[in-house]
C-alpha cells in the first residue's frame, strides 16, 4: 500500500512540475508585477539613479526643490586642481596636465562638446578615448549621470560640493530612481479609466456568445448529427469540421479577410445584387462581432464535437435499442438518454472553453485587432496591447500584469462556480455498485 | 569622483584601446545590428554597417592592427514586432550592439539603461558628425546628451492625384501653385474634404476614396493635431490641448460624414492601400517621402511627377500647415564589452558618411542627414530628394523625446479610432482621453 502510494507520487511528479512551472510561477509573477510600475523605461531587473531631464523635472515640480534641480541639472565643466590631480594619479601624459594647468586653469564650460574641443586643441592632441577620460574628470554637474546605487549618487553630489539635507537626499533619490517601484496605482488607474468597463463587457459578450452558440451548442448539434449518420460520412464530416482548428491561425484569418474585405468574396457576390461593397469585417460593431464570434466559434466547435461524439459512442447501444422498442423518437432519445449521460463532458467543455476563451485573443488580434474603435477589444487583447505593444517603445509591464491578474481571479472564481454548478462532488463519488 | 560611471567607462576604453592588450593578436569582433520598420528598399540601414566595417578594418590595418569584424544583420518589416523583440531581448541580456529605431525610443530606453550615449565614444567634431543637420542632432539628443546618430530623415506630405484634380477643374498652373497655397494657409483641410467630395460627385473616384488616409496608427496623425493648433510638448512636459485635439478628431468625423473617407478605413491592409493610392483609386491621401520608393519600385507608378502633386499637411482651424519628420537613429546598446561598443560607435560614424548615407537616402527615398550629401551626385540628381527636401523639410516638426510619450500616443490613437468609427462623439472621446491621461500620467502632462 505504502509503495503504491509512493509510486503514485512519482507518477504525479511530472504533472506537478508542469503545474508549478507553467501555472503557479506565472501567476505568482503576475501578481508581483501587478503591484509595480514596471515598464520598458524602468526595466525589469532593477534600476539606477539617473538625473535625466524627467528626474530634474520631478525634483522641481513634485518635490519643489527648484534650486537643487537647477544646480544638478545644468552641465558644467571646471578645469580645477582636483581634476588635474586625478588625471596625474591616473597616469595621463604629464605634458597634457601641465598645459591644462598653465593655460586653462579655472576655465568653465557648460557644453561637453566645448570642453572636449579645448582638450583636443592641446599640443599633444589626445585621442578620442583619452579626451573622454579627461573631460569626465572635470565634470562638475550630475546632469544625465547614471549611478548604480544611492551611495554612489550621494558621493557624487558631495564631490561637487553640494551639501544636502536628509529631506533633499530622500527627494533626490526618489526623483532620480529610474527603476520600478511598488505601487497600487495600477488598480486605481484601471478603475478610473473609462474603457475598462467596456472592455469587461466586451469580454463577457465574447466569451458567452462563443461558448453558448458554438463551443457547446453547435458542437452538440454536430456531435448528434454525426452520431445518427452512417459511419463513413460521419468520419468525413468530423474531419471537415476539424479543418478550422488545424489550419494555422494566420492563414485561417487571412481566408476570413478574403471573404469579408470590401474587395473580397462577399462584396463581389453581393455587388451583383446591388449591395454596395463594404468591409464586412469592420464596417460596424455588429459586423465585427459576428465575425469575431464566428472565427473563434468555428475553431472551438470541433473540440466539443469530438468530445461529445466520443462520449455518445460510450453510451451502451442497448439503451438506444430499448428506447426504440419503446417507440422513442430521436428527440426523446437525445433528451432522456444522451444529454443526461453527457453531463461530465459538457462540464468539461464549458469549463475548459470558458477559461481558454477568456485568455485567447490571437484570432481577434489577427482579424479586427479590437476594432472598429475598440468595440471588439477584449480583456486579453487589451493586456497584449498594454504590456507588449507600444509604438513608442515603452511597454507597460506593470499595468499589463495588473490587468492579467484580474483575468486570473475571474478564471479561478468561474472554475469554482462551474464545479459547484455541475455538482463535481457527486460526479467523482465512488460508484455505489463497488460497495 | 564625479560621473563615476562615465569615468570608469572611459578608463576602460582607454585601457582596451591604448594599453595594447589584446591587440597583438588578430582581433575578431562580431557586431550585431537590428533595424525596425525596414522593408526591401531600406536594406542600407544595415548594409551600411557592412560597408563601414570594411573601411574600419582597413583603417586598423593602416595603423598596424588586425581587426576582423563580422556583422550580423537583422531587419523587421514592422515596428511593433521589432520593439517588442528588442525590449524583451534586452531584458534577457541579448540586445544587439547597434539598433536602428525611431528617435522617440531614446527617452524610455536611456532611462532603462538599454542604450548608452554615443557621445561617450565619439568625437562630435569629427567628420561626418560635424556636418549633420543641427535639428537632427537635437532630435537625437535627450537632456543635452547625444544618444544616437541620425540615420535618415523624412517628412510626410499630402499627395494629390493630378488627373483627378484636373477633372474637378484644376489647371496645371493651379496644381503647381497648390503647394505654396497650402503653405500660406490659403488651402486648408476644409478644402481637402471639399475637393475630395467633388471628385466623388464627379465619379472619378469611388465613394470613400476621396480622402484616403494612412490606414493604421503612425506618427502621421500628430500632424493633424498640429494642423489644428495642438502642441505635443512644451518645456519638457507633454501637453494635451483639448480644443485642438477635438478639432482634429472632428476633422476625421467630418470626412466620414461627408462620405469622402470610409468609416471602416482603419485596418485596411497596407498592401491594398499602397496599391490603391499608387494607381489612382484615391484622390487625396497622405504618406511619407519614402513611399515614393514603394510607388515607383514596387507598385509600378512609372510617371510619379506626372500623376502626383505633393504639399505640406494643410492648416486647419487655428493651426498652420506642417509636416512631421521622424528620423531614425543609430543607437548603441549598453554592451557587456566596451571594446564592442567602441567599435560599434566607429561603425555608425563611418556609416553616416554622405556617400554611404546617400545610398540609403536615394534607394529608400529618404532625405539626407548631412549638408554635404547635397554634393553627392547620386543625391543631387534625384528629383524627389531635391524637391521634397526644399518643400517639406524646413517646416517639419518632430515628436518629443519623452518617456511618457508612448502612453500619450496610444491613448490619442484610441480616441481617434473611437471617434472616427462613430463609437464616441469627438467631445466624448477627448473627455475620455483626458480622464485616461490624468489617471495614467498624472502631473507629467499639462491639460489645457
Amino acid at each position: 500500500m505504502n509503495s503504491s502510494r509512493n509510486l503514485g507520487l512519482v507518477l504525479m511528479a511530472p504533472a506537478i512540475v508542469l503545474v508549478v512551472l507553467f501555472f503557479l510561477v506565472p501567476v505568482a509573477l503576475t501578481a508581483v508585477f501587478s503591484f509595480t510600475t514596471m515598464s520598458t523605461s524602468t526595466g525589469i531587473t532593477g534600476g539606477a539613479y539617473q538625473l535625466a531631464p524627467n528626474a530634474i523635472q520631478r525634483l522641481r515640480d513634485q518635490f519643489g526643490m527648484v534650486e537643487l534641480a537647477q544646480k544638478l541639472g545644468e552641465p558644467s565643466f571646471v578645469i580645477d586642481e582636483r581634476g588635474l590631480a586625478t588625471l596625474e594619479a591616473k597616469g595621463v601624459a604629464p605634458g597634457i596636465v601641465a598645459e591644462l594647468r598653465s593655460n586653462h586653469l579655472n576655465e568653465t564650460f557648460t557644453v561637453r562638446r566645448d570642453v572636449e574641443r579645448m582638450i583636443r586643441s592641446l599640443r599633444e592632441r589626445p585621442s578620442t578615448p583619452e579626451v573622454k577620460l579627461i573631460s569626465a574628470e572635470f565634470s562638475r554637474s550630475l546632469a544625465n549621470a547614471r549611478f548604480a546605487d544611492e551611495a554612489a549618487l550621494f558621493a557624487a553630489v558631495k564631490a561637487i560640493d553640494a551639501q544636502l539635507t536628509e529631506d533633499e537626499k530622500a527627494a533626490l533619490a526618489a526623483a532620480s530612481y529610474s527603476g520600478w517601484t511598488w505601487t497600487t496605482e495600477n488598480f486605481r488607474r484601471m478603475v478610473s479609466t473609462p474603457d475598462t468597463a467596456r472592455t469587461l463587457f466586451n469580454t463577457l459578450a465574447y466569451v458567452s456568445l462563443t461558448l453558448v452558440l458554438f463551443n457547446t451548442g453547435f458542437a452538440m448539434i454536430l456531435a448528434l448529427a454525426v452520431h445518427y449518420m452512417p459511419e463513413r460520412p460521419a468520419g468525413f464530416f468530423r474531419i471537415l469540421w476539424l479543418l478550422p482548428r488545424i489550419t494555422p491561425p494566420v492563414i485561417y484569418v487571412l481566408m476570413w479577410k478574403w471573404l469579408a474585405w470590401d474587395t473580397g468574396f462577399l462584396s463581389a457576390v453581393l455587388d451583383d445584387f446591388g449591395v454596395r461593397p463594404r468591409n464586412w469585417m469592420l464596417d460596424s460593431a455588429a459586423n465585427a462581432w459576428v465575425v469575431v464570434v464566428f472565427i473563434n466559434g468555428l475553431v472551438g466547435a470541433s473540440m466539443g464535437m469530438l468530445i461529445f461524439s466520443s462520449a455518445i459512442k460510450a453510451i451502451p447501444q442497448s439503451l438506444f435499442y430499448a428506447s426504440e422498442v419503446d417507440g422513442a423518437y430521436r428527440w426523446q432519445q437525445i433528451r432522456h438518454i444522451i444529454l443526461p449521460q453527457l453531463r461530465w463532458p459538457i462540464l468539461f467543455v464549458t469549463c475548459y472553453q470558458t477559461l481558454s476563451l477568456l485568455t485567447s485573443f490571437e484570432y481577434i488580434l489577427l482579424s479586427t485587432n479590437g476594432g472598429p474603435g475598440g468595440t471588439t477589444e477584449v480583456w486579453a487583447l487589451a493586456i497584449y496591447h498594454t504590456a507588449l505593444n507600444n509604438y513608442a517603445g515603452n511597454l507597460q509591464y506593470g499595468y499589463g500584469a495588473a490587468m492579467a491578474l484580474v483575468l486570473v481571479v475571474i478564471g479561478i472564481v468561474l472554475s469554482l462556480v462551474y464545479l459547484r454548478l455541475f455538482n463535481y462532488g457527486a460526479l467523482v463519488a465512488r460508484p455505489l455498485i463497488e460497495h | 569622483m564625479t560621473k563615476l560611471g562615465l569615468t570608469i567607462k572611459a578608463a576602460a576604453v582607454a585601457v582596451a584601446l591604448f594599453s595594447g592588450t589584446g591587440l597583438t593578436a588578430a582581433q575578431n569582433v562580431t557586431i550585431s545590428v537590428w533595424a525596425g520598420g525596414t522593408g526591401p528598399n531600406d536594406n542600407y540601414r544595415v548594409d551600411a554597417i557592412d560597408i563601414a566595417a570594411d573601411i574600419l578594418e582597413r583603417e586598423y590595418a593602416i595603423r598596424g592592427k588586425e581587426l576582423s569584424i563580422a556583422v550580423e544583420k537583422k531587419t523587421y518589416p514592422t515596428w511593433d514586432d521589432f520593439k517588442q523583440a528588442l525590449t524583451l531581448a534586452a531584458e534577457a541580456g541579448n540586445a544587439p550592439d547597434i539598433v536602428v529605431t525611431g528617435h522617440e525610443d531614446i527617452a524610455p530606453w536611456s532611462q532603462s539603461g538599454l542604450i548608452v550615449p554615443v557621445e561617450n565614444y565619439l568625437n562630435l567634431d569629427a567628420w561626418p558628425i560635424n556636418d549633420m543637420y543641427e535639428n537632427l542632432i537635437k532630435i537625437s539628443s535627450y537632456g543635452g546628451v547625444l544618444y544616437g546618430l541620425p540615420q535618415d530623415a523624412e517628412s510626410r506630405p499630402l499627395f494629390f492625384w493630378k488627373p483627378h484634380m484636373k477633372a474637378i477643374g484644376y489647371s496645371d498652373a493651379d496644381l503647381d501653385a497648390l503647394p505654396s497655397k497650402v503653405q500660406s494657409g490659403e488651402y486648408t483641410l476644409a478644402n481637402v474634404i471639399e475637393d475630395a467630395k467633388k471628385m466623388q460627385d464627379k465619379g472619378v473616384v469611388k465613394p470613400g476614396y476621396g480622402f484616403y488616409p494612412r490606414p493604421n496608427n503612425g506618427p502621421d496623425y500628430w500632424q493633424f493635431y498640429t494642423s489644428f493648433g495642438g502642441v505635443m510638448e512644451e518645456g519638457g512636459k507633454l501637453v494635451l490641448d483639448k480644443a485642438a485635439m477635438q478639432r482634429f478628431y472632428q476633422f476625421f468625423v467630418d470626412a466620414v460624414a461627408a462620405g469622402v473617407t470610409r468609416k471602416n478605413h482603419i485596418g485596411t491592409p497596407n498592401d491594398q492601400w499602397f496599391a490603391e493610392v499608387a494607381s489612382g483609386k484615391a484622390g487625396i491621401w497622405h504618406g511619407g517621402t519614402w513611399h515614393y520608393a514603394r510607388y515607383v519600385n514596387q507598385e509600378g507608378l512609372t510617371d510619379f511627377f506626372g500623376n502626383v502633386a505633393f504639399s505640406l499637411i494643410p492648416a486647419g482651424e487655428e493651426g498652420k500647415a506642417n509636416t512631421l519628420t521622424h528620423p531614425l537613429v543609430y543607437l548603441l546598446t549598453k554592451n557587456k564589452s566596451e571594446e564592442n561598443a567602441g567599435i560599434a560607435a566607429e561603425l555608425i560614424k563611418i556609416a553616416s558618411e554622405p556617400r554611404i548615407n546617400a545610398l540609403h537616402a536615394i534607394k529608400s527615398a529618404h532625405l539626407g542627414i548631412t549638408k554635404q550629401e547635397a554634393n553627392v551626385d547620386l543625391y543631387s540628381s534625384d528629383r524627389w530628394a531635391r524637391e521634397a527636401t526644399e518643400r517639406l523639410l524646413p517646416y517639419a516638426n518632430a515628436m518629443p523625446n519623452n518617456s511618457d510619450f508612448g502612453t500619450y500616443w496610444n491613448a490619442m490613437w484610441k480616441g481617434l479610432e473611437s471617434a472616427w468609427t462613430g463609437q464616441k462623439a469627438p467631445g466624448q472621446a477627448v473627455q475620455d482621453l483626458e480622464t485616461e491621461l490624468k489617471s495614467s500620467l498624472g502631473e507629467a502632462i499639462v491639460v489645457r
